[in-house]
């Protein structure tokens, strides 16, 4: 039966379901009808740009989410990496250095996961915990939020760089990793098991998964992503300090929960995590431009967070009343 | 009705309560004793510790992260937890303080306080009336609360100049006792009443012991909730009141962190993260402890780094500590049966 309220309720799961999409499409066509600075190449570029650094966190960050859990020490984690890296550059070289970094991205990884799950210790806490301690070694290192600077032109193409003119190299990483995380989601047996834990983790676990071990790799998998952002970051920066990503937990949980991946776990979309990168770099694109001051990027972040939230839950109510 | 066996009746309940008591103070026995220890390798360790100055400091420092943390154990008792106390916490500082150059204290106070039950009621209406999970919505809140600070002050520092004796508040002594602590004391007089002997604090305890059990027995948890969440931001605004006093300047890079330590010292404390009771004792001996610490490593001039070190590490050292109890608890349950 074909009523009204039969076609509010369709609306409604079109909104919900595609939001993200929508939201993109309507804020890059409304800044571009307003603003004659966003229309440019150069803008683009940096949007680009600015999307891959949480985005590429966001890719890992998913997978986690979708696991059950959460990582809350990314910022910390980030800040170490680019510390290692801005030290180590200089006597290692460049594909020693980013392997290094890499290496000690997935080993904290490893450790946050054998902290949740050997210790018990549920993920949010534990990595807040393991936040302060990573935090603390890139304090320690730096020996007090000193800046530590770089100066290695190869380096620093990484994240100048572009292809084609216009594609900074950190965004072709970010769709290689996305592509990477959805086969992984998506195609592979370990993506099934990382479902089937996020789901329930009692069934995954009285079906035989291993479950500690699925939960270590996502964790692993988060801390080599972050510390890939890391790479980029510290790129871009010619530089690095303990404090360079703080709030980039938040702003990559904002991005993966606006994307439509659910908290609870079982489900989650990468395409959605993509497109929440891209629509909070043109937010925070826009708020600079139009001279809004920074201290409004909390607040966006946030608010954005919470009805990220909503949205969900309506989508959820949308979905029992078809 | 009062002699049928295995029925709640008045005598069970006060057993039971009674029973519970005791067991709670054991529980915190443990921090008690780790604090004598601590305190007392502090005054061997480090010269200058057992000073009347240093105590006094120590004990108004200790006072500050207790507040909320007594605060955040009754959230945790519940079953959820606030991260945005540091926000809450900055805010209502600035408030105070902004407040101070019009009014007078008293009433710069009250609005400090207000502030923390409006954004403490926030939080308690999206988790319950929307059904948001309390970790993102606070989590969200965090992240909101430090913008509206730093856009109200646009990252200058708020000073108080007007009404110095507002610093009282911090340096004044009652019968040679810093107020800080009598201002902790008090709200652990009145969050204890409220957690063991009011209706509302053994609901409390209720939706955190089993939730479902608790629907199913009428309880109303949405007011709860909220009413809980706002406890917590009141709390967070005490504290923010009684930092503003002791800094007499601030600005809206403070409290960063602080929500980890309000866990911290909660969970240290004996409060178990899956909720259904609260140590409010053992929240305090545990934030004298962390007290403690830090300013015996600042006296031993160790690096403040090494204090976030010691701070991530005694988290993760309560937490084990209080998953392998409730790893124990259980095994010995299911034995029994």
């Amino acid at each position: 039966m074909r009523s009204g309220s039969h076609y509010g309720i369709a609306a409604l799961g079109f909104l919900t379901r595609y939001y993200i999409q929508s939201l993109l499409v309507l804020s890059v066509v409304i800044l571009a009808a307003v603003n004659p600075y966003f229309r440019t190449a150069a803008n683009l570029q940096n949007i680009l740009l600015q999307a891959s650094f949480a985005g590429i966190g966001a890719a890992g960050m998913t997978l986690l989410i979708v696991s059950g859990a959460f990582d809350l020490s990314v910022a910390g984690l980030l800040g170490l990496c680019g510390v290692t890296i801005c030290e180590l550059l200089p006597s290692l070289g460049l594909v020693l250095t980013i392997m290094a970094s890499l290496i000690l991205g997935v080993l904290s990884g490893l450790l946050n996961g054998l902290v949740v799950t050997k210790l018990r210790i549920p993920a949010f806490i534990a990595t807040l915990g393991m936040m302060n301690i990573y935090l603390a070694l890139a304090f320690i290192w730096t020996q007090g939020s000193r800046v530590v600077s770089v100066s290695e032109p190869s380096f620093d193409m990484l994240g100048t760089g572009t292809w084609l003119g216009i594609l900074p190299i950190p965004f072709l990483v970010m769709i290689v990793t996305y592509l990477l995380c959805y086969g992984i989601l998506n195609r592979s047996v370990y993506g099934r098991h990382l479902r089937a834990v996020g789901s329930s983790e009692i069934a995954a676990r009285t079906a035989g998964l291993p479950v500690d071990l699925i939960r270590i790799l996502a964790f692993s998998i988060v801390g080599g992503c972050t510390a890939l952002a890391g790479v980029f970051l510290t790129a871009e920066l010619s530089s690095a300090s303990a404090i360079m990503a703080t709030g980039y937990e938040l702003t990559v949980i904002a991005v993966v929960v606006i994307g439509g991946t659910s908290l609870k776990g079982g489900e989650g979309t990468l395409s959605g995590s993509f497109t929440g990168a891209l629509f909070f770099a043109v937010i925070s694109t826009a708020l600079n431009i139009l001279n809004v001051g920074a201290y409004w990027q909390y607040v966006v972040t946030g608010v954005f967070l919470i009805s990220a939230l909503g949205v969900q839950a309506l989508r959820a109510y949308v979905l029992t009343a078809e | 009705m009062s002699n049928a066996p295995g029925l709640l009746n008045f005598k069970t309940i006060f057993r039971v309560s009674h029973a519970t008591r005791i067991i709670q103070f054991a529980e915190s026995l443990g921090v008690f004793v780790l604090l004598v220890i601590v305190v007392a390798g502090a005054s061997i360790l480090a010269p200058g510790f057992f000073t009347y100055t240093n105590l006094t400091n120590t004990l108004i420092t200790a006072s500050i992260t207790a507040v909320t943390g007594l605060g955040m154990t009754f959230a945790i008792a519940m079953g959820g937890f606030d991260l945005s106390v540091g926000s809450v916490q900055v805010l209502a500082a600035i408030v105070a303080a902004g407040l101070l150059s019009m009014v007078e204290p008293p009433l710069a106070i009250l609005g400090a306080l207000l502030t923390g039950l409006a954004l403490g009621l926030l939080n308690g209406i999206l988790i319950s009336k929307l059904g948001l999970p309390a970790f993102v919505v606070t989590f969200g809140m965090m992240s909101v609360v430090r913008g509206v600070a730093l856009l109200v002050t646009q990252g200058q520092s708020v000073m108080i100049t007007k009404h110095i004796e507002f610093g009282l508040l911090n340096n004044g002594k009652i019968f040679g006792i810093p107020v800080p602590f009598i201002t902790m004391m008090v709200v652990f007089i009145v969050l204890s009443v409220l957690l063991r002997d009011t209706p509302f604090g053994r609901h409390a305890c209720a939706i955190g012991g089993n939730r479902a059990a608790a629907i199913v027995s009428g309880i109303n948890i949405d007011r709860v909730t909220i009413a809980v969440f706002g406890l917590v931001g009141v709390t967070a605004a005490t504290s923010g009141v009684m930092l503003s006093s002791q800094l007499m300047i601030v600005d809206a890079t403070l409290g960063i962190g602080f929500e980890l330590q309000a866990i911290t010292v909660s969970v240290l404390g004996g409060t178990s993260l899956s909720g259904g009771h609260g140590n409010l004792v053992g929240t305090v001996f545990a934030a004298l402890l962390l007290a403690t610490i830090a300013s015996a490593l600042n006296i031993l001039k160790v690096v403040p780094f090494y204090q976030y070190l010691a701070l991530g590490l005694l988290l993760i050292f309560a937490l084990a500590i209080d998953s392998a109890r409730r790893a124990f608890i259980a095994r010995s349950l299911l034995s029994r049966t």
